[in-house]
């Protein structure tokens, strides 16, 4: 399965060009021009790895990072950003942001940074289920709790 | 290029001309305040002293007065006591001798000049003649360097009192023998007639007697009878029983009399001085002693010691004065190189103002330089892409590049806009006056920070007067000023979605000024800390995010323009900013 990327940011210049080389590198690649779009994409369909930019009119990157944190996915955040100011990225990082870039960046190094944030991504989500599947084997009643009705 | 240089120069000379003016309007202040500081402590230091001078001098002058005239008294209440014993004395030799001896013994001259010469042994010569006279004035004997033996006293003033009283010593009178002598006289009662010893006292001797106290360079000493006529003569002027020189008045009293009179002084007549004079009684005869010295004799000590006291006090005056100089000198220095001190730190603190405002700048400049470089690059993967992943046709390949390019270029016209617009302010560091057309340079203001605010959600509205006179004003500094408060305005949105900026510029005819309005829907000021937004250092951003200083040097730079800001706020509603500036600033420097 490829690693699904929903590519945040206002220059929709730069979303085109950076989803048209992720995908070329065999990446499914989503894109959305603001933070409220991106809340939208995220409760329709399931991503990987999100790259966010920080400074977008409307809800910020730092707001829509907090939102994206709300909804309790498993999912890694990697941060890139033409604002250069540290205090701005190390606030996401304290928020739970994976990783973060500044433009301009090859693309090399971006796909570096999404390969390392995929891995994490995926470690979690397989430590999570192991949990899980510790715990039905432990109580098979409760995994009527852990995987309700409906859940893939 | 010569006339850039030569608008420098000019400015240059304008500043050190106004630093000059400040340099020495400063020299003036201190001046000003070292004066102050003298006479203030002056009259802190000089004050008490010369009234404890005062008090000390007041006291010891009451006091030393008080003993001059005590001794002054005790010294004529002794002399009294010792001219009454003088004559006491006399008076009842006399006496005795008359007692002793007949009328017919003592009629005997030869027993008489012996009796004279006894006594004239007894006493240092101080009788001239003796003289036995019967109850008729007559002569019985008589021995003394006059011929008065056939004389008759039966008329003489004496010869009635002593004939009624027993013993009689008379005033000074002249007598028979023409000059001026006064007699002791005692009677004897024999075979029911009285006859008289009489002796005359040397006047010479009674005079030393008397004046043998000295008292000082001008002291006198002399007696006067109930009439006001001198019994002795004074040391320097007056005759005996003349007018006493020194017109003593004659008055009864007991005790002894302490007057001070204003007469001529011992050496002069015309020369009046004051008199310290003491007089008293003495029993019998009924003289009046007076003793007298100048005034500024017997008080002599007083004067000596008020004159020590002033040099002492003129003395210390100029030793606090030197050192009141001399440590106000120094506090002044201090003061100085304090104040220069301080203005060292606000120049300093000016400048990391600057650098802050640089810094906020530059920040937001790289993230708009950043999103069309980030461009770019993905553009040059994408052609590298299409090379290595497609195998795209010619025709393929030149369409890719030339959407790259245009691309490429529509960035890079970005990037130019940007950087020349930075370099349009960076240019902006010399401080000179120059025409300023404040709508133009606001809109270079708005492409600046546009941008960077419209990726916040920030929305620019000018609202420019067409009719805006073109002022003279500092452009460096005034940039200064709206990128401050742009910034400030910017900023005011964080955590807010979307807002707007507004800038509105409109001439203030009547009061020859230009008003500049910044106006933004962000968080508002509240109404506790509005008071405090200029002051410096004062800020409510988190520590390390803001200095506090760019609202103190918005002000600060207002000012010297010689123009005013005002603000007004509504918490949760935005921020207006009010600039007035007047159509020709005044010189300044940033220096300052």
């Amino acid at each position: 399965m490829n690693t699904r990327i929903l590519l945040v940011d206002d220059e929709l210049v730069f979303t085109d060009n950076m989803s048209k080389l992720l995908a070329i590198r065999g990446y499914e690649v989503k894109t959305a021009n603001s933070g409220y779009r991106a809340i939208q994409c995220l409760e329709k369909e399931r991503f990987d790895v999100i790259v966010l930019d920080l400074k977008m009119p409307g809800m910020d990157g730092i707001t829509t990072l907090k939102e994206i944190k709300k909804l309790g996915l498993f999912i890694e955040t990697l941060i890139l950003t033409g604002h250069g100011s540290i205090d701005t990225a190390r606030e996401a990082l304290k928020l739970g942001a994976y990783d973060y870039l500044t433009k301009p960046c090859e693309i090399e190094e971006l796909e570096k940074k999404i390969k390392g944030a995929w891995e994490k991504k995926e470690e979690a989500e397989t430590k999570d289920t192991e949990e899980k599947i510790r715990q039905v084997t432990r109580s098979p009643a409760s995994a009527f709790r852990i995987f309700p009705k409906g859940s893939k | 290029m010569s006339d850039h240089s030569h608008d420098q120069e000019s400015s240059k000379n304008q500043g050190s001309e106004y630093n000059q003016n400040l340099y020495e309007k400063s020299k003036e202040y201190y001046q000003r305040l070292f004066r102050r500081f003298v006479l203030l402590t002056l009259i802190c230091s000089c004050v008490p002293l010369v009234l404890v001078g005062w008090g000390i001098n007041y006291h010891y002058t009451h006091f030393t007065k008080g003993r001059v005239k005590q001794n002054f008294k005790n010294q004529v209440d002794s002399h009294r006591t010792m001219i009454e014993l003088f004559l006491e004395d006399r008076k009842s030799t006399l006496q005795s001798i008359a007692k002793t001896h007949t009328k017919e013994f003592m009629s005997q001259t030869s027993h008489l000049r012996r009796i004279l010469g006894l006594l004239n042994m007894e006493y240092g010569q101080s009788f001239t003649d003796l003289g036995v006279i019967d109850h008729q004035g007559d002569h019985l004997a008589y021995v003394g360097p006059y011929d008065l033996i056939d004389k008759n006293y039966i008329k003489a003033h004496w010869f009635q009192e002593v004939m009624g009283k027993g013993v009689y010593i008379s005033d000074i009178f002249m007598g028979y023998r023409k000059s001026p002598h006064f007699v002791i006289a005692v009677t004897n009662q024999e075979q029911g007639h009285r006859w008289i010893l009489r002796a005359t006292i040397n006047s010479e001797s009674f005079r030393d007697f008397v004046a043998q106290i000295k008292i000082g360079q001008s002291g006198d000493v002399y007696l006067v009878n109930d009439k006001g006529q001198l019994q002795t003569k004074p040391r320097f002027r007056g005759h005996i029983m003349g007018k006493d020189p020194y017109k003593v008045p004659v008055k009864q009293h007991a005790g002894i009399a302490l007057h001070t009179l204003k007469a001529s002084s011992h050496k002069e007549k015309g020369d009046i001085k004051k008199q310290l004079v003491a007089t008293t009684w003495l029993d019998s005869p009924h003289w009046m002693l007076v003793v007298r010295q100048d005034y500024s004799e017997a008080f002599n000590e007083i004067y000596q010691t008020n004159k020590t006291t002033l040099i002492f006090l003129f003395l210390s005056t100029i030793c606090i004065l030197l050192v009141v100089i001399l440590i106000t000198k120094h506090m002044v220095s201090v003061i100085k190189n304090r104040d220069k001190e301080s203005q060292e730190l606000n120049k300093q603190l000016l400048q990391t103002g600057k650098l802050a405002a640089v810094g906020e700048l530059s920040a937001g400049v790289a993230h708009e330089l950043n999103n069309p470089l980030g461009i770019i690059l993905t553009e040059k993967q994408l052609l590298l892409d299409s090379c290595q992943y497609q195998n795209p046709t010619l025709e393929e390949l030149k369409a890719n590049i030339h959407h790259s390019m245009d691309q490429i270029g529509l960035q890079v016209q970005r990037c130019k806009r940007l950087t020349q617009n930075l370099l349009r302010f960076a240019r902006r560091t010399e401080s000179v006056v120059e025409p300023v057309d404040l709508n133009s340079f606001l809109n270079e203001i708005i492409e600046l920070m546009g941008r960077e605010a419209a990726s916040s959600g920030i929305k620019f509205f000018s609202d420019f007067d067409d009719q805006l006179p073109v002022i003279t004003s500092d452009p460096s500094q005034l940039q200064q000023v709206f990128l401050n408060l742009v910034t400030n305005a910017i900023d005011a949105h964080s955590g807010m979605s979307y807002g707007s900026i507004h800038l509105k510029t409109k001439a203030v005819k009547d009061k020859n000024q230009v008003q500049i309005q910044v106006t933004d829907t962000g968080c508002g000021i509240p109404q506790h800390t509005l008071d405090k937004i200029f002051d410096p250092f004062f800020t409510t951003k988190p520590v390390g995010k803001g200095t506090g200083l760019g609202l103190s040097i918005c002000y600060g730079i207002i000012e010297r323009l010689g123009g005013s800001i005002e603000v007004e706020s509504q918490p949760g509603e935005g921020t207006s900013f009010y600039i007035y500036l007047p159509i020709h600033s005044p010189s300044t420097d940033t220096s300052t």
